[in-house]
């Protein structure tokens, strides 16, 4: 027995910090999540409490060599075992179950933001409460603790699935329907969010961060969201944007205050305050945009961007450096 | 009787009786879900109320299984003679083996359409 003891803690001590972190659903930030995490703890202790008392009882009959019971104790047995008993334990379950779901999908209370599914990162639009304009950004959500905000969820080509789950539980989108969910982060942090419908090539590099922050915090996010891109301060940045209008970046990226305008891939208005870089392949570094600019693919298979590791090396790093620097 | 007027079967033949009341429960839970799927597309009105029309259902749908369970447990006769296996080829025995499956069938049945209410009683609301 002895020896067992601490190989056996280490293992529950890894399994256990697998709990924690930015994505878990058992270290919940937000109201949604903390009932899906207490609906697990109880579900849990149920099963442990079933699993000891079936083994029990298999032990019982196996190792305790019990006496005959009679055949009406033995019928009550079965009948009350196997049919009464699950089906007033089952009848709890779903009803403890299903009486937490109309607070899951309650309405929003002021801000809407519009998450659309895209081959592989998420665009994202903001409609503060009475915007009659989205702001645009991609691969964050940053929402106001303490509010419930209404998220709508949309896709492109294929089906994606939005799940942060220190937040909340996950939903389907869709092409060509709308589906919803709401969110009430609880605590300010720093969250990852994970695409949870298998969705090709790249699924599995289509992530994204999600910030919390105080209500005031939140109106001042958003008002430095909403304003045009940073302008370039030094000479490097300056060829830096020239490079990206001149190749062509801008018809498929948007950066406002600038001429380009494209809405085919991510908004990169803002691409230095976000969390990562190419839906969470990456961080927002000098090195990791020009290994993403050179070559996506090389990153995120089927990545639908076109490589530019034909242009010289200093465009590429003068590039890197205007967008590292669009706080 | 006339040629073309079918005579009643035999309830040692009958195997309608048996999966009727399963059958009711399939119909409840395609009412119910129907109803809940128009009625919020439609915007019909006050989730309250589907709650009470699905109610409805229900209390109809478990009177009706209440009754077939009622009619298989007197096919089954179980008071009568205590027969639990019914392995003979005689019509008696056919007659209490499809008795005694339909009143289980009814008595799961009668769960079941409890079950399909559920979502509407505790979680009643379109979102
Ligand atoms: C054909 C359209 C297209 C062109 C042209 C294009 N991109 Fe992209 N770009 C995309 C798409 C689509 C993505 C998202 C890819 C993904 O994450 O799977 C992307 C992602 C990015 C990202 C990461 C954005 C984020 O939110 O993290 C950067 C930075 C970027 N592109 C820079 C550039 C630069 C610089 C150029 C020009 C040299 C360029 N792109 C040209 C389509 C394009
Ligand atoms: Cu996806």
């Amino acid at each position: 027995m002895r020896p067992l003891v601490l190989p056996a803690a280490a293992i529950l001590a890894i399994a256990l910090a697998g709990c924690r972190g930015p994505q878990s659903a058992l270290d919940p930030a937000g109201a949604d999540a903390s009932s899906l995490a207490s609906l697990f703890w109880v579900m849990l202790a149920g099963a442990v409490v079933l699993w000891l008392l079936m083994n029990g009882l298999i032990f019982y009959a196996w190792r305790a060599k019990p006496r005959p019971i009679s055949s009406k104790a033995a019928r009550i047995l079965i009948f009350g075992g196997g049919v009464v008993f699950p089906t007033f334990v089952l009848f709890f379950l779903l009803a403890y179950g299903l009486s937490m779901m109309p607070d899951q999908r309650a309405p929003g209370e002021g801000l809407r933001v519009e998450v659309t599914g895209e081959q592989w990162w998420f665009r994202v639009a903001y409609w503060p409460e009475g915007a009659s304009e989205p702001i645009h950004s991609a691969n964050e959500i940053v929402l106001p603790v303490g509010v419930r905000s209404e998220i709508t969820l949309k896709a492109d080509q294929v089906i994606h699935s939005f799940w942060l789950p220190s937040i909340a539980g996950k939903t389907d989108m869709f092409p060509g329907r709308v589906t919803r969910m709401s969110l009430l982060p609880t605590e300010p942090g720093e969250f990852r969010g994970q695409c949870a419908e298998f969705c090709g090539e790249s699924h599995a590099w289509m992530a994204f961060t999600a910030r919390t922050m105080t209500p005031d915090d939140f109106a001042a996010w958003v008002e430095a969201e909403a304003a045009p891109a940073a302008v370039p301060e030094t000479d490097l940045q300056a060829r830096g944007l020239d490079v990206f209008l001149s190749e062509g970046c801008g018809g498929c990226h948007a950066i406002r205050g600038t001429p380009a305008r494209g809405r085919v891939g991510p908004d990169l208005t803002h691409l230095a305050s976000r969390g990562n870089l190419a839906a969470g392949a990456l961080k927002v570094t000098v090195p990791d945009l020009i290994a993403w600019i050179s070559h996506p693919e090389a990153i995120k298979p089927g990545a639908k961007m076109p490589a530019f590791d034909h242009l010289p090396r200093e465009d590429i790093a003068a590039m890197a450096a205007y967008l590292e620097s669009l706080e | 009787m006339a040629a073309h007027e079918k005579p009643d079967l035999p309830a040692h033949r009958n195997l309608f009786r048996m999966i009727l009341a399963p059958t009711i429960w399939a119909i409840h839970f395609l009412l119910a879900y129907c109803t809940a799927a128009i009625w919020c597309a439609k915007d019909l009105g006050d989730p309250d109320t589907l709650t009470l029309v699905v109610t409805g259902y229900t209390v109809a749908a478990e009177v009706a299984i209440v009754f077939l369970g009622l009619k298989m447990w007197t096919q089954w006769d179980y008071l009568d003679d205590y027969d639990y296996v019914h392995s003979e080829s005689t019509d008696e025995h056919r007659r209490e083996f499809l008795g005694h499956a339909g009143f289980m069938l009814a008595c799961l049945s009668f769960v079941a359409v409890i079950f399909n209410t559920m979502p509407v009683w505790f979680a009643g609301t379109c979102l």
